[in-house]
């Protein structure tokens, strides 16, 4: 598949993920949990990459090391040239901009959920910038000023975009984006996120359970079983074809490993 | 049988007639099937034991005068409130006991200094009479509000934790993602003190004030006390609270502001 975007111009992925690991301290007594291991993988500038698997594969996990919100125990993310332990935690987050399964919005208006941001961090919130990242994420203006409770969950989950878009970041990072959401509304959520990577050159690394999202998405496929990668595929072409592992074909043929 | 100033010393015979309204709490127990005349029956010895060996301290360390004596109290009261302030906690956190005894031993110094140093002034400052009771009723003060507050921390993080990280996602600080939570938490804290300091005299008539008109002193001396004691427990509440959840906080989050989700 072509990608048809130049993107940045710095040289190598923009993750680089390596020897990962991630452990949970056990209680009491008990021994840590293993949540991922020794697991490798790249994403190009502008790539996409999809996590799937089992619940509990440490597939979110994953997806959370790659913004720092998990601390990995082992191995290292490299980000735009730059290891992980080298960046502000935060600007990493505003760079890698993760959206959440269920889409989180604070009381008030679209315009203030959207207008959310850090203290003595700079954030372009003027009419027209919300107007416009709006537009991407396929939203009328006129729901800036509607209070963020009254929206539908395919809106809500397209307002978490646009917040994240908002930020200009370099990658985002979704988390099951569509499972809270119905059919339609699913599909609207798969479309925008499509064309984001298409229009904006944007790499886009996410969690999913929904073949559709993974189909029209491209890039690369990654099965995790228990945290560790069971088979990597990169999506070009025709994806049923070059799919050697069974459960990746039966997952994009739509039933769910 | 009336002693000094003007208040009835109580005796033995007195006191086993008290004991016959135990009886009556015991008999409704039994009658309605509460059943909690086992636990009325151990509650009612425990205040007897817990306040007869309180007062032959409080009455050994007044007639020993020694500062370290007061100070000995003090710490011992420190602790035992410590205890009960993190037992109410529905999951434990790593060094809370710690955490809780900075804050409630800090917190309690600070008003107490202030009010003995600066507004009652006795000679010599460590006069027990003052410092035991005043002490008390800051730390208990700070105790209770440092509870509500980490019950309500903990709850508010188990149940929000998705807001706490998607304002992280977004790029906040961890103290700047779980402030919103701080403060339902301090609000908690301090309603109840504010709601008392709404009423106060008006509904009940405060425990330390009965104390001391029961003792002999002018009303007119007792609200004096009282209003530096309602004061002093406000101080006491906000101090306690705030403390005891910044520190707590720091707990749940990393220096690469990180929720750690697995305290939840």
């Amino acid at each position: 598949m072509s990608l048809g975007v130049a993107p940045s111009p710095a040289p190598g992925p923009i993750f680089q993920v390596e020897h990962l690991s991630l452990a949970y301290p056990g209680r009491r007594g008990q021994p840590p949990a293993q949540i991922l291991t020794d697991v490798s993988v790249a994403v190009e500038r502008g790539g996409a990459l999809t996590l799937v698997g089992p619940s509990g594969s440490g597939k979110s996990s994953l997806l959370r090391c790659l913004n720092r919100l998990e601390e990995p125990t082992g191995g290292t993310v490299v980000f735009d040239g730059r290891a992980f332990t080298e960046w502000d935690p935060r600007e990493l987050r505003r760079r890698a901009a993760l959206v959440l399964q269920t889409p989180v919005l604070f009381e008030g208006t679209v315009r203030d959920n959207l207008s959310l941001r850090a203290m003595k961090v700079a954030l372009d919130c003027s009419e027209g910038r919300l107007c416009e990242t709006l537009a991407e994420v396929g939203l009328e203006a006129g729901v800036l000023d509607r209070e963020a409770a009254t929206l539908s969950g395919g809106e809500k989950q397209r307002v978490t975009i646009a917040r994240a878009l908002l930020r200009k970041p370099q990658a985002l990072l979704l988390d099951e984006p569509t499972s809270a959401l119905d059919p339609p509304n699913a599909t609207l959520v798969v479309e925008t996120v499509c064309r984001l990577r298409r229009a904006r050159g944007l790499t886009v690394v996410v969690v999913t359970h929904s073949p559709e999202l993974v189909r029209q998405l491209g890039g690369a496929l990654l099965y995790l079983v228990k945290g560790r990668v069971q088979s990597y595929e990169r999506l070009d072409g025709d994806p049923s074809g070059a799919i050697a592992d069974q459960r990746l074909q039966a997952f994009l043929a739509g039933v769910h490993p | 049988m009336t002693s000094g100033v003007g208040s009835i010393d109580l005796s033995f015979w007195q006191l086993g007639l008290a004991l016959l309204l135990v009886g009556v709490l015991v008999v409704i127990s039994a009658r309605q099937r509460l059943g909690l005349e086992r636990d009325l029956a151990i509650g009612a010895l425990r205040t007897l034991v817990q306040l007869y060996l309180v007062g032959l301290i409080l009455a050994a360390v007044f007639s020993a005068a020694q500062w370290y004596w007061v100070l000995l109290i003090l710490v011992v009261m420190a602790a035992i409130a410590t205890h009960a302030a993190v037992s109410r906690l529905a999951k434990p956190i790593p060094g809370i006991f710690w955490i809780a005894a900075t804050a409630l031993t800090v917190s309690t110094a600070a008003t107490l200094t202030y009010v003995i140093g600066v507004v009652v002034r006795p000679h010599p400052w460590w006069e027990p009479q003052y410092l035991i009771p005043i002490a008390g009723m800051i730390l208990g003060n700070s105790m209770t509000s440092a509870a509500l507050a980490g019950e309500r921390l903990q709850g508010d993080l188990a149940a929000r934790h998705d807001q706490v990280e998607a304002r992280l996602a977004l790029g906040f600080s961890g103290r700047e993602a779980v402030q919103p939570l701080v403060r339902a938490s301090l609000r908690a804290a301090m309603i109840p003190t504010v709601n008392g300091m709404m009423t106060v005299g008006l509904v009940q008539l405060p425990g330390m004030m009965t104390g001391q008109i029961l003792a002999g002193a002018s009303p007119l001396v007792a609200i004096r006390y009282q209003i530096v004691v309602v004061f002093m427990q406000g101080v006491a509440t906000a101090l306690g609270s705030l403390m005891f959840v910044r520190l707590a906080t720091s707990r749940y989050l990393t220096p690469a502001h990180q929720l750690r989700r697995y305290l939840l």
